[in-house]
């Protein structure tokens, strides 16, 4: 389109990361993208892989093994490391699920036929008063530990309010003033999704995904701290598990063992937020229509 | 039917779902595993072990030998009279240990629910009327840092400041209970601490960006053209308006308290359903874990139908009937 957009919220102006996230967003996108290559390529760094014991139990930190080791003598800093990969991996992961489902399930309650809106929030209002957390303890307990079937329950979980969103997005694109032209013009739906709304539904994607994978991270890490992750594979709320049935942070070891785990959770989330809220800040004028 | 009407009708329709659904995904979930029933509710994990003829007798002692329907029947028919099942650990009936938890938790959920309320709504409240003096920020950045901590190592690390290093506060359990009501809240402190700390964040945030919105409203410009005094003009005009999206808030709040006790009980060894859940899950105690989660639906879906009851106090709309 050559002409400019007469519509009165115009999406921000260009595309560039930069302008999208403002000096916060920047902040919290550098954080979160070293994070991610040490998910990508810390396990390679380490020496062993913080699952089978390398010294004394209680070992001291020394060279080479900079948190020392814990109650069996397992590397805390390998466990560290390549604890990033699972609790990212969750994070991401759900957060990718999250976005399409709430996208798809929003969508259609915004456009589609007045039951099909009734029925699918209706259901929203149900798994959204859910209680999470203990659903998911007791649902993990029976179906198991494994990582697909964690992705999988939480996102069954987590849709619910980011629909909401969305279809509230929809809605509000839908029945602004430049679409109203275009459907005057005769512009089939699917023009009017691709070519206009999605402009403004676009954005809200983000902070959708943004909010879903901070809430994964956190969910998931307290699963594991309940004694309810994978015992196969290390993961920073795993440590925090074994950190506090160890009563480590009443002991000495309390800076080397549930301190960088807890850390780490908090920098990823802290992380994720500043994108979220950045994102949230610049396209804030579809946001507070939403609301 | 009258607008208020139709709404009661309507949130308890879904309540009832929201309990119907929770029934089914306890009755199925046992059931619903790769080798059946047997293993979560009959012999535990050496089911394989066992001869054909041993299998069937567990079964049938625990009724799975009969129809889906049938077993649906009795698994309702069970719960109305309050007959959750046994633990496995100890035999002991799965209401008892129950009973016995529930109390501390909801003394635990009740007193952050009002606590993050009560500082989140005045923080918010506060942020959204500085932001126009550029001010505030602090509070945000702060608001951001509480959402991120998960709730059991900001627990985790209370104790080791103020049990571990200032030894000012205990740092597990409850004393004596119920019997030293002087030392109780000492001990409360720090998981209602934790709790309220980590929910404060949702409050603070909406009531500021609803306090915005309100402010820069017409209602307020008129009321500030009246010369009406400041003070009145923020508590009687302004946040009473944008107390009204909060108020979603709390209905979801409740629920995140409800799930972030139990990890926050775990750290305390406190003796509410959180420390119930955790022994569950070591011990493998299927039928408290399903209890458990049963009993905390229902107590969201009071609390919750209780908020609902509230939101007539702050919107006279609902009172009234009268369209929005």
């Amino acid at each position: 389109m050559t002409t400019p957009d007469p519509s009165p919220d115009p999406p921000p102006s260009g595309t560039g990361l930069r302008q999208l996230l403002g000096p916060a967003g920047l902040v919290g996108a550098g954080i979160f993208s070293v994070l991610l290559i040490m998910a990508l390529v810390g396990p390679l760094l380490v020496s062993n892989n913080g699952i089978s014991p390398v010294a004394d139990p209680w070992a001291e930190p020394r060279p080479g093994l900079w948190l020392g080791g814990d109650d069996v003598g397992k590397d805390l800093f390998a466990q560290l490391i390549v604890g990033t990969r699972a609790s990212l991996f969750v994070g991401v992961a759900v957060a990718l699920v999250v976005t399409a489902f709430a996208a798809l399930i929003g969508g259609a309650a915004a456009v589609g036929p007045r039951w099909l809106n009734a029925v699918l929030m209706r259901l929203a209002d149900v798994v959204l008063t859910l209680p999470t957390l203990p659903l998911l303890i007791v649902a993990a307990a029976f179906l198991g530990r494994g990582v697909g079937i964690r992705i999988a329950l939480l996102a069954v979980l987590a849709w619910a309010g980011p629909a909401r969103i969305i279809r509230a997005g929809v809605m509000s694109a839908w029945s602004s003033a430049h679409l109203e032209v275009a459907r005057a013009m005769g512009a089939n739906a699917w023009h009017l999704l691709v070519r206009h709304a999605s402009y403004v539904v676009g954005p809200l994607l983000i902070p959708v995904f943004v909010r879903a994978a901070m809430g994964a991270v956190i969910a998931d890490a307290s699963l594991s701290f309940l004694g309810l992750g994978d015992p196969t594979v290390p993961s920073w709320g795993t440590s925090l598990f074994w950190a506090s049935t160890n009563g480590a942070f009443l002991t000495d070891a309390w800076a080397r063992w549930p301190l960088p785990p807890g850390l780490a959770i908090t920098v990823t989330v802290i992380a994720l937020g500043l994108i979220g809220v950045a994102v949230e800040e610049r396209i804030n004028p579809v946001l507070r229509k939403v609301r | 039917m009258p607008r208020s009407a139709r709404y009661a009708v309507g949130r308890g329709i879904e309540y009832l779902s929201v309990l119907a659904l929770a029934l089914v995904i306890n009755f199925v979930l046992p059931r619903a595993l790769p080798g059946g029933p047997l293993k979560t509710l009959g012999g535990g994990e050496n089911v394989g072990v066992l001869s054909t003829e041993d299998q069937q007798r567990i079964l049938a002692e625990y009724g799975l030998d009969k129809s889906l329907g049938e077993q649906f029947l009795t698994y309702l028919a069970n719960l109305l009279t309050l007959d959750l099942g046994k633990s496995f650990a100890d035999g002991q009936p799965v209401l008892d240990v129950i009973v016995e938890a529930l109390p501390w938790t909801m003394l635990l959920v009740g007193s952050s629910i009002v606590l993050t309320f009560l500082i989140g709504v005045t923080l918010g409240a506060f942020g959204g009327l500085r932001r126009k003096q550029g001010k505030g920020s602090g509070l945000l950045a702060s608001a951001l840092l509480f959402d991120s901590i998960p709730s059991f190592w900001l627990g985790m690390v209370l104790i080791a400041v103020f049990g571990a290093f200032l030894g000012l506060l205990p740092t597990f359990g409850v004393g004596e209970g119920w019997d030293d009501p002087a030392g109780l809240p000492r001990h409360l402190l720090l998981p209602v601490a934790t709790l309220t700390l980590t929910g404060l964040g949702q409050f603070f945030l909406v009531t500021r960006s609803s306090m915005l919105a309100v402010l820069s409203s017409d209602h307020i410009e008129h009321a500030r053209a009246r010369g009406v005094p400041r003070a009145r003009l923020v508590r009687k005009h302004a946040l009473r308006t944008a107390l009204l999206p909060v108020h979603t808030v709390l209905m979801i709040e409740v629920g995140f308290l409800v799930g972030g006790a139990l990890v926050v009980e775990t750290v305390f060894a406190y003796p509410g359903l959180g420390r119930v859940t955790f022994n569950a899950i070591q011990a493998r105690d299927f039928p408290l874990m399903q209890a458990t989660f049963l009993v905390l639906t229902v107590a969201v879906v009071v609390m919750n139908a209780v908020a609902d009851a509230t939101y007539a106090l702050i919107d006279p709309r609902i009172r009234t009937g009268a369209a929005s």
